[in-house]
């Protein structure tokens, strides 16, 4: 569904990626794990066009689309749950909601009816979400606004969904959650890209993984090969 | 008097409201908007001396206004923006002068008075002379800014708006495109201060140097009230006005502008962020 293929790409003069290549097939989850500073984000962020790739190529379901503009990759199928979450704080739960379906929706009249049905699929997964539909985004706690910000992403009906580092700065009860909340996108089939830095939960909940080193991909396995792995036993799972 | 002031002062705001429109989407105001006001209000003189009835006037005016705003858009600002520049600030001063030397050559330099179809006599409300002009003024003035309101809130495309003021990254990634929101903001704009150049001119006269009069006025209100304070400016707009007629009551006319200036000098002294502003942390 998603391929990426010797993708370079950094910030100003400094390239972070060099040469990643990295594959997520339709209705599988697939993680992305490594140390601080390996390229991890920066591979998500060159995939949505967030940054412009200098090098390689990205195509998500056969379509080339590396050096789009951000919003018009979004518009293709790709849901992008950023680093550090990135709710609209002053507009409500369910604005926010709304919003991850805009490119769907009409957008004058008439589109809360016709999100209705995403609307109440996300609510059903977040019951949180749905009493505090009202209440500005902003005000949410850390582990709601994950939720907000995973529920965004689903409204969009997307063809794969990033989500980069979702239990950053949580306490681990809501970690746990969140990883729940991941298994159950996966029993419902959804193609996923993850971020983690809790290594040993990404592998748990994903089909195949790749360990980045240094802005390359430097072993890659499904989660039982990773696991016999030296050298991902010793620097990520010990 | 102090009513007539103040109704005035409704007019700066909606000046000010048009810069909050473009700020909120790109961090970016017009510096030319006053020119915008002027040259609307001079385009649909013409219309009127063109023959065109007055109630088709006002939306063939306003259109302008939009168009307006997508020039100065396009021409002054997105380049500036996508370079990640402050140049915009500059492009549309230029803009401005562009539009004085303009509106001097295409109408030349004289004051001209802008007819109205409302009578001029003065009406008695609770007690204060008010004439149906000034009650107009107010009308028109509420009634944009409501609409605008209206549409930010109720519409996906205005949350979208909403949206990309909040946070422009996120709402890229849910597919709204910043570039066309920022436009849709400087369109926006331009109406509004198409609006604020047909209900003024009828009560003051249609002239070149009306922008500069008008646009010291309105960035005055922006800051005091600050750039983010929504309905603020309304506040704003109304005290100010009502200052300006009772200086020029007691102390003169020539101190009409001491107010805007006083006013703007103490709030960037005491209050950067406005007085209805949120305090915002650049983080870099």
């Amino acid at each position: 569904m998603l391929k990426v293929e010797n993708l370079h790409a950094g910030y100003g003069l400094s390239e972070v990626l060099q040469g990643t290549t990295l594959e997520v097939p339709e209705g599988k989850v697939v993680a992305l794990i490594g140390a601080n500073g390996a390229g991890k984000t920066t591979t998500m962020r060159a995939i949505s066009g967030m940054i412009k790739p200098t090098k390689g190529s990205v195509t998500l379901g056969g379509k080339a689309i590396e050096g789009y503009a951000t919003s018009r990759i979004a518009r293709l199928g790709l849901a992008h749950s950023p680093e550090g979450r990135k709710v609209f704080g002053p507009l409500s739960v369910e604005d926010n909601l709304l919003l991850g379906a805009y490119n769907h929706l009409p957008m004058f009249f008439g589109f809360r009816s016709k999100a209705a049905v995403e609307l109440g699929k996300v609510y059903e997964l977040f019951p949180r979400l749905k009493e505090r539909r009202t209440q500005s985004a902003g005000t949410l706690s850390g582990g709601e606004q994950q939720m907000l910000a995973i529920g965004r992403a689903l409204m969009a009906k997307p063809k794969v969904i990033l989500l980069d580092e979702p239990s950053m700065g949580l306490a681990p009860v809501i970690v746990l959650e969140v990883f729940n909340i991941i298994r159950r996108l996966k029993e419902a089939g959804i193609t996923l890209l993850l971020v983690e830095q809790f290594a040993k939960s990404a592998l748990e909940v994903s089909d195949y993984a790749y360990v980045m080193e240094h802005g390359r991909i430097a072993i890659a396995g499904t989660p039982a090969e990773l696991h016999k792995d030296e050298r991902v036993l010793a620097a990520y799972l010990g | 008097m102090v009513v007539s002031g103040a109704l005035m002062g409704l007019v700066y705001a909606l000046i000010a409201y048009g810069f909050q429109l473009t700020f909120a989407t790109s961090k970016s105001i017009n510096f030319g908007q006053g020119e915008l006001v002027m040259l609307s209000a001079f385009f649909s003189l013409s219309l009127l001396d063109w023959g065109m009835p007055y109630w088709l006037m006002i939306p063939g005016g306003l259109l302008f206004g939009v168009a307006l705003g997508l020039v100065v858009e396009r021409t002054c600002v997105r380049l500036a923006l996508e370079q990640k520049s402050e140049g915009w600030i500059l492009m549309t001063i230029i803009f401005g002068l562009l539009g004085f030397s303009s509106a001097e050559n295409i109408w030349g330099r004289d004051d001209r008075p802008f007819p109205t179809s409302l009578p001029t006599d003065a009406l008695q409300v609770f007690g204060v002379n008010i004439t149906p002009l000034e009650i107009s003024v107010a009308i028109g003035v509420f009634t944009v800014m409501g609409l605008i309101e209206l549409f930010k809130r109720k519409t996906l495309l205005g949350k979208a708006f909403e949206a990309v003021s909040a946070d422009r990254d996120a709402a890229e990634l849910m597919g709204v495109s910043a570039t066309r929101t920022i436009m849709l903001s400087y369109g926006l704009s331009g109406l509004v201060a198409a609006m604020a150049g047909i209900l003024i001119s009828p009560i003051t006269t249609v002239g070149p140097t009306m922008a500069s009069a008008l646009i010291l006025k309105a960035f005055s209100v922006a800051v005091v009230a600050g750039l983010d304070s929504g309905f603020g400016v309304v506040l704003v707009g109304i005290v100010l006005g009502a200052l300006e007629s009772l200086t020029s009551f007691y102390l003169g006319s020539g101190w009409r502008e001491a107010p805007g200036l006083v006013l703007l000098i103490l709030a960037l002294a005491i209050r950067p962020n406005g007085v209805f502003g949120k305090a915002t942390i650049r983080k870099v």
